[in-house]
């Protein structure tokens, strides 16, 4: 198997979508047939457990025994995927502990393959972050999200301001989730299943669900976007899978 | 099991018949199946609600609350013929959901046949809404109904390639005469004792036409 992976999905502000981000992450890699695990730091009650239960972990990043369990089973663990939801304001945080145990310079020799989701928020303040998580990023691939599933107004940024931030960090790729009609991001909640499974009308357990049609369409035709973007930065190659387009679920 | 037709009659234009059409239609699947389901998504033009109160609702695809309500119903292969009544304001907002949310598709899944009848105008937007409509229907489910009282014998080329129905004109008494909210088709049928009225000739053809509509459905599906 290739190398191991890491993604990490962060922000330094809370709201601003980094659980439905992992969540598609989580979704698109399991369409997709590459083994995949996650951990969520939102601990002790994580969201991103409550709809992917099988394959998270609630850990806290702050201590040595949980950064234990997640990197030191990077090369052991079966799954060549780790998705890591860190909680609203602690990427910077996470990211200098990555690089005080030696994780960033793992990356930066080529033994770890190791990206960053950084979802952007709609003020200038998420801005600043950029600029702070820049300087760790030197060997990973990074990734700007702008999130629009919550109706942001990205336009709302002085284009100056936004590219003398952008231009700060070499090879950083922008993203875009599409808007997701507010009924049907509601109704999924509430389901607490995977997007995938919301699609072909299942329940936690794999059971018949009956959720309405029009709200499947409607993600369905969304997180089919979503993949198009993940398709489009070549998320597959970067796991070292075969190509995409042929996964099961998408129609 | 045999499928459920679901009419679906539209135009992105004002009075160019389709309550009419929509109103027809479902007293000839009344007549015939005892039974019919018709939604009325046509809040500003005269209505298919005040003629058919009995077997009509109301439906709105403005809010998604609406929608849902709407194609929940319409996705169910329960063997009851549906006819929608899409208001001209509606019919972009319509049938660009319809798209998003794969009903066609799905509908084709669960044994469900939607058709499209699109009744046919002259004018640029007219033309405009066919376009789109076959980009996204499939051939043998979209109808031009070209209704002699609106196009008067021009249909456009680009209209003319596929499946047409055609309505005649009505002389302009018997057109006030069915336009009033008490006139009922099968009624004029079942008491008109003279069958060779032209009102009764004129509704004769229109069931025969909406029959070999039907049958043509079910002989392309089996």
């Amino acid at each position: 198997m290739a190398k191991p992976v890491v993604i990490v999905v962060g922000a330094d502000k809370g709201g601003v979508g980094k659980t439905t981000v992992s969540r598609t992450l989580l979704d698109y890699f399991s369409a997709n047939n590459v083994p995949t695990r996650a951990f969520d730091t939102e601990s002790p009650r994580g969201t991103l457990m409550r709809f992917h239960p099988d394959i998270t972990e609630i850990v806290d990043m702050t201590t040595t025994s949980d950064q234990m369990k997640i990197f030191d089973t990077l090369n052991a663990a079966s799954p060549s995927v780790t998705v890591i939801d860190v909680r609203a304001g602690l990427l910077s945080p996470a990211l200098a502990s990555l690089r005080d145990i030696g994780f960033l310079d793992a990356a930066k020799s080529g033994q770890i393959t190791f990206a960053v989701f950084h979802i952007l928020g709609p003020s200038i303040a998420s801005l600043d972050e950029i600029a702070e998580t820049a300087n760790f990023m030197v060997g990973a691939k990074y990734f700007l999200v702008k999130n629009f599933i919550n109706d942001t107004q990205f336009f709302q940024w002085d284009q100056a301001t936004y590219n003398s931030y952008f231009h700060r960090i070499k090879d950083a790729t922008e993203l875009t989730i599409p808007k997701l009609n507010e009924m049907a991001y509601e109704q999924v909640e509430v389901a607490s299943v995977p997007f995938l499974k919301f699609v072909a009308n299942k329940g936690t357990h794999d059971e018949a669900a009956n959720y309405s049609f029009v709200l499947r369409g409607y993600v369905r035709h969304w997180l089919a976007n979503v993949w198009s973007e993940f398709d489009r930065i070549k998320l597959t190659d970067l796991v070292g899978s075969g190509k995409p387009g042929a996964r099961s679920g998408e129609k | 099991m045999a499928t459920t037709p679901v009419y679906i009659i539209c135009s992105p234009r004002p009075l160019v018949g389709k309550t009419l059409i929509a109103r027809q239609l479902s007293e000839f699947l009344l007549l015939k199946n005892g039974d019919v389901a018709a939604f009325d998504v046509n809040l500003k033009e005269p209505s298919l609600l005040e003629y058919l109160p009995a077997i009509t609702e109301t439906a709105d695809v403005d809010k998604t609350y609406g929608k849902m309500a709407l194609m929940d119903r319409l996705i169910v292969n329960d063997s009851i013929a549906k006819v929608i009544d899409l208001g001209f304001h509606v019919f972009d907002e319509f049938f660009k959901m319809s798209e998003e949310i794969g009903f066609m598709k799905e509908a084709a899944r669960r044994g469900v046949a939607p058709v499209i009848l699109f009744v046919a105008d002259t004018d640029r937007v007219s033309a405009r809404g066919y376009e789109t409509l076959r980009q996204q229907i499939p051939r043998n489910a979209l109808v031009t109904i070209d209704n002699e009282h609106v196009v008067r014998g021009e249909l456009p080329d680009s209209m003319a390639q596929g499946r047409i129905l055609r309505i005649a004109a009505l002389p302009a008494f018997l057109k006030t005469y069915v336009d009033r909210l008490t006139f009922s088709f099968t009624g004029y049928l079942r008491h008109e004792k003279d069958s060779s009225t032209e009102l009764h000739q004129w509704i004769r053809r229109n069931y025969l036409s909406f029959r070999e509509l039907e049958l043509s459905l079910i002989l392309q599906r089996s």
